[in-house]
């Protein structure tokens, strides 16, 4: 983010902070982004819009206490969601196969390359489910919402060290994984 | 792959196969997932309720005054908190507590308002509904409905929808009184700016994918066939198919009976580009059935055929020796293929210009005007089929399928398998795990399904196709690929950074966008690129845009760019930038640019935006107008000034004059007479008068251009 947007999203949340009523600016600047990793999450349109529904509302009720650390205000954004989408896993799990969601066809470097790849991509997000929650989280924050580190402790509630550390066990493991999956060549 | 390198990860990832996996992890790119907008509005409205009934209960003194503290500190503290109660009170009340009125809106200084909402407008107390409806007042003139949510007042637009492009001010006029009968002090005004028009969705968003979303249907077995050897009848109705022991059958594209044709034999079906007719070979024989009268027509040419096609309706077929054609006199041979055994005919192209010949494993490219060959110069290399016109080619090798023209020259390389060109040039590929399509060019890349469809076939209209799975013949229905970017729409990018840059005072960068021509036209004693002064330059919107040219391409765009004093904008004038597709760099420039007179605004109704299509123009006003006053005030004129002829149609302060026949690139003029007024009996301040040409109609790929359609832009400064 250019400091010139920071600048701006900084007075966004001032506004908000002081009046709660100015709040809607921040939602129309953030809800694609939070429903995007919500949805990619639950991969179910009716959960996706609950614990959409659930993000803003307790970031709208919390703006009195939110503290400007310096981090993006999306940060604080995802860190509701992963809390909202923890609850939720619980007691559910994401109801459509993840190979529906990720979009390979339009994913690769370039088009003749994704034949070749595309298989072992889906393999691996596929494999990414599987591992435990935390790592999870972490993968999917940094690859697929392309967040920064530091960002991404805050989502998660933890220090940058610890979130290199998941992100570290959860690569390893998806590499240890993936290796006995490979077919035969 | 194993280029994967952030900074971040380096020193956790330190090893070349955990960041090989990195890398694929992050190749996977998330598509847009489905989205309700009804959801999104849904939930701003109910954040925006929480919000002013946060705001309410942070502006109430009593719940300030007693809600935190406990009884438990009633007792001694009593005294304290009676005295922080009037502190707050005090401090949260606004100028003049409840005895002043304060009226608040969430869109008050809102640069860019949706347009589908009520005006929300807040008072600190309960007010007199009828009187404050009644001292409502809205610029501009908008036909209006109320509504009460407590202290809210939600002012909705009769209409449906806010005026785009538009800047309002709602003024509570001093005769609003509170419910105990209290006047406003002074009239209370909020402004705020409307987005562009809503762009016509493209397509439908995308929703999870139902258990059968391409409506896929089993018709028939095909008894052992090795290969789907089949054409669609021209109306996509029905398949034509032979089955495992060579009969050709007939299946209706709903399910249903299958007619057998010809019982046995068959190889090489071939419908006629009518349609009226369907060649095959059978028994070394030619056999043509006509539908309509149901007979076979046969024929024995010499040396016996192995492929028979049509070309512009003309039968055509290959032998061993060469590509022949029916002429008057009998067969014709139209060009000779090399004499050896090992040499096979495949396809006649559908324009009958080439075939496709297999000699030693190698494929050749026949020109059959010429008799030259070309080879197709990739080893294993197997063909595939023809662009609908014939005039491309695709084959497959082991890793790619191939797009190539008749020499040979490879234009795009596509992914492997199984695939199908059909008429609105989308390429169709399928396998064992997955169906794509793709556009020829290798743009637009987009999986269909996943499953097994082998042989897919696209039938003529381009969205029915059909594919072979576990040994069947299956049909289902794909949607269309997403239209690709016009010329206009490349043109609106330029012309949005363009105009950005000068709303951004960054004239370097908005030179950049210029071509030599453009610079004249901003150049000293030019046009101003940089606009400065009050009133300031705060926001600039489309009012129109047309294709005006395809060779090169050139769009025009109408920029409307407003002056604002303060708040308020007060005055706006229009550029017309040209923009022409530079030959080299296939980017758009600025390549002329005009302006207009200044306008003032907040005097009657005006013009915020105008779709231009051949039979119809639609001007959109962002006041309400009287209808009785359209007819003879919104006019369009051809280049000598004469009057076109008309119907004018008025609804949703939208005018259509339609029943027009805008001839492709001649200049018309729309005018709205000062005659027009709104529904408060305002005339409009001056004749206004727009400059349109007559839409160019081109196609892009299996995009038709469309012709010209308001670009929605980002407009508004900070």
């Amino acid at each position: 983010m250019s400091d010139l947007l920071r600048d701006d999203e900084r007075d966004l949340v001032e506004r908000a902070k002081r009046d709660p009523r100015q709040f809607g600016a921040l939602y129309d600047r953030h809800f694609q982004q939070i429903y995007r990793f919500v949805y990619s999450r639950v991969r179910e349109q009716t959960a996706a819009e609950d614990v959409t529904s659930e993000v803003f509302m307790k970031a709208l009720k919390a703006m009195p206490r939110y503290q400007d650390t310096g981090r993006p205000f999306a940060a604080w954004l995802y860190q509701i969601a992963v809390n909202a989408i923890a609850d939720r896993y619980r007691t559910l799990r994401p109801a459509q196969p993840l190979e529906d969601f990720h979009d390979l066809s339009i994913a690769g470097p370039a088009l003749d390359d994704l034949a070749a790849h595309r298989d072992e991509v889906r393999r691996i997000w596929t494999l990414v489910e599987s591992l435990p929650h935390q790592q999870r989280t972490a993968l999917v924050l940094k690859f697929q919402e392309d967040m920064k580190i530091e960002d991404i402790a805050v989502a998660m509630g933890k220090s940058a060290g610890a979130v290199k550390l998941l992100i570290h066990r959860g690569v390893t493991r998806l590499r240890d994984e993936a290796s006995t999956l490979r077919p035969v060549e | 792959m194993n280029s994967y390198h952030d900074p971040e990860l380096e020193d956790v990832l330190q090893d070349d196969e955990l960041r090989r996996v990195a890398a694929m992890l992050g190749t996977a790119r998330t598509p847009e997932p489905p989205l309700d907008d009804a959801f999104r509005t849904d939930l701003r409205r109910q954040l925006m309720q929480e919000a002013w009934a946060m705001s309410d209960g942070r502006n109430s003194w009593w719940r300030r005054a007693f809600a935190p503290p406990g009884l438990a500190w009633a007792g001694a503290a009593a005294g304290l908190l009676l005295i922080a109660a009037v502190v707050v009170y005090t401090s949260s009340q606004p100028p003049g507590g409840l005895h002043q009125v304060i009226v608040q809106s969430p869109f008050d200084g809102n640069r860019s308002v949706a347009l589908q909402q009520p005006i929300l407008i807040s008072f600190n107390q309960p007010m007199d509904h009828r009187s404050t409806e009644q001292a409502v007042q809205i610029t501009p003139a908008t036909n209006v409905t109320f509504s009460w949510d407590s202290n809210t007042l939600a002012v909705q637009p009769a209409s449906g929808n806010l005026a785009p492009n538009t800047q309002y001010q709602v003024t509570i006029g001093s005769s609003a009184k509170t419910a105990s009968n209290k006047p406003l002090a002074t009239p209370q005004t909020i402004t705020f700016v409307t987005q562009p028009p809503a762009a016509p969705s493209p397509s439908p968003s995308p929703r999870p994918t139902p258990s059968n979303a391409l409506g896929e249907k089993q018709l028939s077995p095909l008894g052992g066939a090795a290969t789907l050897t089949a054409q669609w009848s021209a109306d996509s109705s029905s398949i034509y198919f032979v089955d495992g022991k060579g009969a050709l059958d007939v299946v209706s594209a709903k399910g249903g009976a299958i007619v057998v044709i010809a019982p046995d034999g068959v190889t090489s079906p071939s419908i006629s580009p009518a349609g009226d007719r369907i060649a095959y070979i059978r028994g070394g024989k030619i056999e043509v059935l006509t539908f309509a009268t149901a007979k076979t027509e046969e024929a024995t040419p010499t040396p016996a055929p192995t492929l028979v096609g049509w070309a512009k309706d003309k039968l055509v077929w290959a032998a061993g020796d060469g590509v022949y054609a029916q002429g008057d006199n009998g067969q014709t041979k139209i060009a000779p293929l090399p004499a050896t055994e090992t040499s096979k005919a495949l396809s006649i192209a559908p324009d009958g210009a080439h075939a496709i010949y297999q000699l030693d494993q190698k494929l050749f490219v026949l020109d059959l005007g010429t008799g030259k060959s070309v080879e197709i110069l990739q080893a294993s290399a197997t063909f595939v089929g023809w662009s609908p016109s014939g005039t491309l080619l695709l084959y497959a090798t082991p890793e790619h399928l191939v797009v190539a023209d008749p020499l040979g020259v490879t234009q795009t390389s596509l992914p492997a398998g199984e695939a199908s060109w059909s008429t609105q040039d989308a390429i169709l590929i399928g396998g064992d795990t997955d169906l794509f399509q793709v556009r020829p060019d290798g743009s637009g890349s987009t999986r269909v399904s996943n499953g097994t469809y082998h042989s897919p076939l696209w039938a003529p209209n381009g969205t029915s196709f059909a594919f072979v799975r576990g040994g069947s013949l299956w049909v289902g229905v794909a949607p269309l690929l997403p239209p690709q970017p016009t010329a206009a729409d490349q043109a609106g990018v330029v012309v949005k950074s363009f105009m950005d840059a000068r709303l951004n005072i960054q004239p370097d960068l908005a030179t950049t966008l210029l071509d030599d021509s453009g610079k004249k036209a901003y150049a000293a004693g030019g046009l101003s690129l940089v606009i400065t002064g009050d009133p300031r330059f705060s926001r600039y919107y489309v009012l129109t845009q047309e294709v005006v040219g395809t060779q090169p391409d050139a769009v025009r765009f109408v920029v409307r760019l407003v002056l604002t004093h303060g708040k308020i904008d007060v005055t706006s004038y229009e550029e017309t930038l040209t923009l022409v597709r530079d030959v080299t760099s296939k980017s758009f420039l600025i390549d002329a640019a005009t302006a207009g007179p200044h306008r003032d605004l907040g005097k009657g109704a005006e013009v915020v935006s105008v779709d231009v299509a051949a039979d119809a123009i639609k001007v959109t006003f962002d006041s309400d107008l009287d209808p009785g006053t359209i007819n003879d005030g919104v006019l369009i004129l051809d280049s000598k000034g004469k009057r076109l002829d008309a119907t004018a149609s008025y609804a949703n302060r939208t005018v259509t004059l339609s029943g027009l026949d805008l001839k492709e690139g001649a200049q018309y003029k729309l005018v709205v007479l000062s005659t027009v007024r709104d529904v408060l009996g305002h005339n409009v301040a001056a004749e206004y008068d727009l400059d349109v040409f007559g839409p160019t109609v081109k196609k892009h790929g299996s995009h038709k251009e469309t012709p010209s359609s308001p670009t929605p832009s980002p407009v508004a400064a900070g």
